[in-house]
């Protein structure tokens, strides 16, 4: 074991470690190991009177590591990274072990725990000799904005860069922009036409200077890293190189087809039809059954392919508002027909849609509840002596009773779901999609419009469903990380990277082979492995796979882990003098 | 059972009383908090449920609404003011029509020109009828100084006269009281009820009809002491005039603590006291069962009112020797009594009476047949 | 055997399994204390020199968890940790040493309870097994 001079801190958290790990006693018996200078116990180690305990010590004693045994590295390990700054020390000759989460919080024999929680201070001691100074890197970033889909959240993100003076590609896969809000006539809760906002803000964008639109395109690869991205789009064959620094994903989503659902008769039934058909009749302003008459009975059933488990488990959390919108406008058109409003739970918690309920209850709509785990109604054809088209049969839960729905026209509120091509630009930008192909932001209450990829930037419906504020909401906020990171002009890059002992490297290129982020090239005059320290992301996957060990995963290097099992499994040796313990 | 959703439904119902129908958003306070409800029979939601959707072969088959004494807590605590209470009330109005085969109920709930019409006519031909063949009375009192009242009319006339319209009332009555049943016993959620049970339960029907118990479970016993009053008042008046006519009315004065006086005084308090009560109640809309007083609840009370009323002039008059203000107030008492008693207990409110007790008969016979069902399902399933 | 408690060294990728664990420790989930935990970036990480390693140094049984299929962060680190794993049982039992000593599982960061579980498991399995004898044999022999 090299020479250091260690300084230890196991920390109470107040009674969360105290209550079940003797910290005192580990303090004591580690502070008599080999390379420890000094060991102490503290309330909270990450407080500032904690922290300043550190840099004290880090002066006055000369420390040249530290070990700090509290919570999780992935909490706090930032945090005692900077005060090792702060003190003048890099700040990766630093070790966290966790003996919080992964000890005091989980067993319950004080003894026992203890021991675990000494096993891993020693770890993280052995490992921390082998710490090395590491320097972050800074890169340039293009001012350039790349953002895929060209609906309301993607037109309003790239207005917001365009007006503060940065360039944007915009890049939409349909013939025209506006997404789904095209094909909408009213929007809830006010009933105001979307049109009368979507129309101009297409127009804004269009004819905006720093915006360059590309309709019918779409992307199949980003290459790069955050601030250097570039990717190739083209039009007619007319190919394009674009260079940008950050990428906003704005994809949005698409609408499940009820075809497969039997029940509804969505196909075989010809007045059978989904919202969205049903707004392309509202946006003609012509509402009629396919004999051409006016309908006298109107259904509208709530939950189609959602709230499913075998089709979608999730709501998709704008329907009920919009099936209401739908029974205003119905009404309106038809003041003597009867509307029906076939629903699982009635969801208007938008602002004002709770107020759009209770004016629609006042409207002589009938509303018929339905259990859409038990069952769900079913779609039939009329007889030909019923005054309707269609029967509804359906299971009415507030009164018990299997009962009839008259309907010459059914609207089906059908779920939305990602887009067919989630999957293809989720592997182009680099971001990650959860089990319904939405994409997954970083935290949903810390960081909601970024991803774990940086520079990358999620917004709108293909995060996951929502209505229209929202997603233009989430569409300036991307916008305004994006320009809080051009506005710093650089951005620091983790080296805790892969590097190359050329010296050892005898050129077999496994390493290559393995890497998934193609970070890693061949210097064909050397013949020996090169690692482009930006692209590689520290995964450590070619420092496992080299052969000669001329590969090293910075920071977690084979050094480093296997003084760490050492360390957990043995005593440690013991220093022939002891320095004098002090106690915080 | 016709189970398809019918929205015009409601429509019918805003002329028997239906304030509101989509305010209820089924929250179920009301019949959480209701003191008569039971698993058996769950109101009054349900039943406002079943009106919203227009199923009216629902309704039909089940005695709900008249479970219900209308104590109007439920109206009280209704976050919606959807006054479900009155709902049910409406229920009762248009219930009483559907069993009725003739339309005239429907039409007396539905329209103020008919109801006021036949009052009108019914009570128009009793006074021609007296002003044609019974137009004097012997002006001479008699020893006591009392008036000779039973010569405007032979006194057996009035017993036949009063007979015949008791036995049309009655079978009327009873014909729609046998649709009731019908449509219960062999509409939806119909049990087979085993012919012993009718008579094992028999004694409900008789108890719940002379106390009305339930009524003193709604909201303190009050209101079920007003209505016991009222009720006992005139189910004395009832068996005095159409058994014991000669005892009753008679020309003889009586000492004011005979038996005779003591009913008629009694029966004359609990149907002032009771009907004051109510009459009060409605003006002031003191109670949620007051807030609403559809055209049939005034008409039933104000005629009552005025019955008794010229009732108690006739019998004053009679004592203290007015001869023409006795005959003027019978033929008036009459013309009041004959279409109150033929238009109110076949077609309209106070067919309650017999409704009422029968529902709780036959909620009760249900609950019996499928206690009774179960027993001998277990005992074939062990055997 | 009844008292014997066995040591288990386990490698945890930062991103999934470390975050379950991270999870099963907010969640307060007890388990069995012989797991000795070392987070690695990624599964990939896991050189089957570690395995050997912890063996040698008296470990009895070595766990190593890594993000579900399709879910690596880095892509496709866990298969390759996959591929060594196989490699590694079968070098393990021509060693001598028996390969449920060693196991493989996907633990995903929402999966704190399938964490605790698995600890628990995996203790049992190697307490069945007894002691791991590689660090007694070779420290007579050297």
């Amino acid at each position: 074991m090299k020479d250091s001079r260690i300084g230890v801190y196991i920390c109470w958290c107040g009674t969360n470690i105290a209550k079940m790990v003797d910290v005192e006693k580990i303090a004591e018996d580690i502070g008599r190991l080999e390379n420890v200078v000094i060991a102490r116990n503290y309330k909270y180690m990450c407080s500032d009177p904690g922290q300043d305990l550190i840099i004290k010590d880090i002066k006055e004693h000369e420390l040249d590591r530290v070990v700090v045994a509290a919570c999780s590295p992935r909490i706090h390990e930032l945090t005692f990274r900077k005060a090792l700054e702060n003190a003048g020390l890099n700040q990766y000759l630093f070790e966290m072990a966790n003996i919080r989460e992964h000890v005091s919080w989980v067993h319950t024999d004080r003894e026992e725990a203890t021991k675990k929680a000494a096993d891993l201070v020693r770890a993280a001691l052995k490992r921390v000799s082998y710490h090395e100074p590491l320097d972050k890197l800074s890169v340039a970033i293009n001012p350039a904005t790349l953002i895929v889909g060209g609906g309301v959240a993607g037109m309003s993100a790239a207005f917001r860069l365009a007006e503060a003076g940065k360039k944007v590609y915009l890049v939409e896969k349909e013939a025209d922009l506006g997404g789904q809000a095209a094909r909408l006539d009213l929007s809830f809760p006010y009933l105001n036409t979307v049109s009368s906002f979507l129309q101009p803000l297409i127009r804004k964008v269009k004819e905006h200077k720093n915006i360059k639109v590309f309709t019918g395109q779409s992307i199949s690869e980003i290459t790069g890293y955050v601030g250097n991205f570039k990717t190739t789009t083209g039009i007619n064959g007319k190919l394009e190189d674009l260079e940008f620094g950050h990428i906003i994903v704005a994809t949005g989503l698409s609408n499940y087809d009820p075809s497969p659902f039997k029940n509804y008769g969505y196909g075989r039934l010809p007045d059978v039809i989904t919202s969205i058909e049903f707004e392309k009749m509202l946006r003609s302003g012509n509402i009629k059954c396919s004999d051409g008459k006016p309908p006298r009975h109107i259904a509208i059933i709530h939950c189609v392919g959602s709230r499913n488990e075998n089709i979608h488990e999730y709501c998709s959390r704008t329907c009920c508002a919009t099936a209401l919108k739908y029974a205003n406008q119905l009404r309106a058109t038809f003041p003597g027909a009867g509307i029906y409003d076939l629903y699982a739970d009635m969801r208007a918690f938008s602002k004002a849609c709770e107020e759009l309920y209770t004016k629609t209850s006042t409207k002589d709509v009938m509303f018929l509840m339905f259990d859409p785990e038990r069952s769900l109604p079913e779609v039939k054809q009329a007889g030909w002596k019923d005054e309707c088209n269609m029967l509804i049969d359906m299971h009415e839960i507030l009164s018990g009773e299997n009962v009839e729905v008259p309907a010459d026209m059914v609207i089906l509120m059908t779920a939305v779901e990602a887009q067919k091509d989630a999957k293809d630009i989720a592997h182009a930008a680099g971001i990650s999609m959860c089990g319904n192909h939405f994409y997954i932001e970083k935290h949903p209450k810390l960081d909601p419009v970024a991803t774990t990829t940086d520079g990358v930037f999620i917004v709108g419906t293909c995060q996951g469903p929502k209505d229209i504020p929202e997603s233009i909401t989430q569409a300036w906020a991307a916008a305004a990380r994006v320009l809080a990171g051009i506005s710093r002009g650089t951005v620091t890059v983790e080296v805790t990277t892969a590097v190359v002992n050329e010296e050892i490297c005898c050129g077999c290129q496994t390493c290559i082979s393995v890497c998934p982020y193609t970070a890693i090239s061949f210097n064909e005059e050397k013949n020996v492995s090169e690692v482009n320290e930006v692209l590689c992301k520290g995964c450590g996957t070619c420092g496992s796979t080299c052969p000669t060990g001329a590969i090293r995963s910075r920071h977690f290097t084979d050094m480093q882990i296997l003084s760490q099992i050492e360390g957990m499994l043995n005593e440690g040796k013991v220093k022939e003098t002891h320095k004098i313990l002090e106690e915080a | 059972m016709n189970n398809r959703i019918d929205t015009t439904l409601k429509a019918d119902l805003k002329k028997f009383g239906l304030q509101s129908w989509n305010d209820c958003f089924h929250c179920g306070n009301c019949t959480a908090l209701c003191p008569l409800t039971e698993d058996a029979n769950l109101f009054p939601r349900n039943s406002i449920r079943t009106m919203q959707m227009g199923l009216k072969d629902k309704l039909m088959s089940g005695v709900d609404p008249w479970l219900c004494y209308y104590c109007g807590e439920c109206s009280d605590t209704c976050p919606r003011d959807a006054n479900p209470g009155e709902v049910m009330m409406t229920l009762r109005r248009y219930l009483t029509s559907l069993y009725d085969w003739t339309g005239l109920s429907k039409k007396f709930y539905t329209s103020k020109v008919w109801e006021l019409g036949a009052i009108l006519l019914l009570g128009g031909m009793v006074v021609l009828a007296f002003a044609l063949f019974f137009p004097t009375i012997n002006p001479e009192l008699t020893a006591d100084g009392g008036v000779r009242i039973n010569s405007i009319m032979p006194l057996q006339w009035i017993e036949w006269a009063d007979w015949t319209m008791g036995i049309i009332v009655a079978g009327l009555l009873i014909s729609n009281l046998m649709r009731m049943y019908y449509k219960i016993a062999f509409g939806a959620g119909a049990v087979r009820i085993p012919l012993a049970l009718y008579f094992k339960e028999a004694w409900q029907l008789a108890f719940h009809f002379s106390t009305q118990w339930k009524f003193s479970k709604c909201d303190g016993k009050r209101y079920w002491l007003w209505h016991w009053l009222l009720m006992s008042g005139y189910t004395i008046m009832f068996i005095l005039i159409m058994v014991f006519l000669p005892w009753f009315q008679t020309e003889e004065i009586f000492e004011v603590w005979h038996p005779q006086r003591l009913l008629g005084y009694y029966a004359t308090f609990g149907l002032l006291f009771g009907l004051t009560a109510v009459i009060i109640g409605r003006i002031r809309k003191s109670n949620a069962k007051f807030k609403f007083s559809h055209v049939s609840d005034w008409l039933f009370i104000v005629m009552l009112f005025l019955t008794v009323l010229t009732g108690i002039l006739v019998h004053f008059f009679r004592i203290y020797g007015m001869p023409m203000a006795t005959y003027y107030l019978y033929v008036a008492h009459l013309a009041v009594l004959v279409p109150m008693i033929m238009i109110e207990v076949p077609f309209s409110k106070w067919s309650h009476l017999a409704y009422r007790p029968f529902a709780i008969y036959f909620a009760n016979l249900r609950k019996a047949a499928m206690k009774y069902h179960e027993k001998t399902e277990i005992s074939l399933a062990t055997t | 055997m009844a008292n014997f408690e066995p040591k288990i060294v386990a490698f945890l990728c930062n991103w999934c399994s470390y975050t379950g664990a991270d999870l099963a420790g907010t969640s307060r989930m007890k388990y069995a204390h012989n797991i000795r935990i070392i987070r690695v970036m990624c599964s990939g990480r896991v050189d089957p020199t570690f395995v050997l390693k912890s063996l040698r140094e008296g470990a009895d049984g070595v766990l190593i968890c890594g993000c579900h299929p399709g879910d690596c962060h880095y892509h496709e680190g866990n298969y390759k940790c996959l591929r060594r794993y196989e490699f590694i049982k079968q070098y393990l039992t021509e060693m001598g040493i028996d390969k449920k000593r060693i196991r493989l599982d996907w633990i995903s960061a929402s999966e704190g309870k399938q964490f605790a579980e698995l600890a628990d498991a995996m203790t049992e399995q190697v307490a069945e097994l007894g002691p791991c004898r590689v660090r007694s044999i070779m420290e007579n022999v050297t």
